[in-house]
């Protein structure tokens, strides 16, 4: 299991283009991507606008994305980019 | 089959009109929008459920078959900080297909240079899965698509 902690960057937080960016990278990775606060609280399914919209997450707070499997550190680099930006 | 309203008065148009390619593209998910009519109205659940996600410009309904509906009331109206909207239900409430849930002016939406224009979203689901889209004139409450 690889992860990435990454502090939300966008004004609107992971919502909207960064949450529908974000999902569309993690619907075409092959595994399970996992997103949680990095406080703990709910998993989200990554590959879910739902849930990723349900978690709420606001701009600067910290986010640990999860994946497993062949190529799972440079889907969770990209992701991480993409929560990241601002 | 799910049954999808309308959740303002106004005019059905497709997603691609909407001035926001997040939208109009169909990355947050398929479904159809709302030209609203200009004149203060109260913007009700698309669908029955639990309100999962409530801000002042933009909500999520979840149905108890787990699929949830977006209504987002204009476009960058996430810059307004709730100015203009007033909550008439709570997070975490049961509303029933057609219940209010928000108040707002599409007109002073407008006037403050934003479209007023609602995109009606279904969420987590593929493209194809919507059908039957309106397209003119809608009362609240009128069916607005299916989600298959």
């Amino acid at each position: 299991m690889s992860e990435r902690k990454v502090t939300v960057g966008a004004e609107v937080g992971l919502h909207a283009r960064p949450a529908a960016t974000f999902v569309r990278r993690a619907a075409e990775a092959p595994m399970d991507i996992t997103v949680c606060r990095a406080s703990g609280g709910t998993t989200a399914n990554g590959k879910s606008i739902l849930q990723i919209m349900g978690l709420d997450v606001r701009q600067g707070e910290d986010i640990v994305i999860r994946a497993e499997g062949d190529g799972a550190d440079e889907v969770l680099d990209e992701l991480a980019a993409i929560a990241g930006a601002p | 089959m799910k049954t999808v309203l309308a959740p303002v008065e106004g005019v059905a148009v497709p997603l691609s009109s909407v001035p926001d390619p997040v939208f109009s593209a169909g990355m947050v998910g398929p479904g159809t929008a709302i030209d609203p009519a200009r004149e203060p109205g109260k913007a009700v659940a698309p669908i029955s459920g639990k309100i999962m996600k409530l801000h002042p410009h933009a909500y999520v309904i979840v149905g108890d078959d787990g699929r949830g509906v977006l209504v987002h009331l204009g476009i960058d109206t996430v810059q307004l900080k709730g100015r203009g909207f007033q909550l008439l239900a709570a997070e975490g409430d049961r509303v029933s297909a057609g219940q209010p849930v928000v108040a707002w002016d599409p007109a002073a939406i407008e006037a403050g240079g934003r479209s007023p224009v609602c995109p009606v979203i279904a969420l987590d689901a593929a493209q194809e899965s919507v059908t039957g889209a309106v397209v003119g004139g809608v009362h609240a409450g009128d069916e607005l698509f299916q989600w298959e």
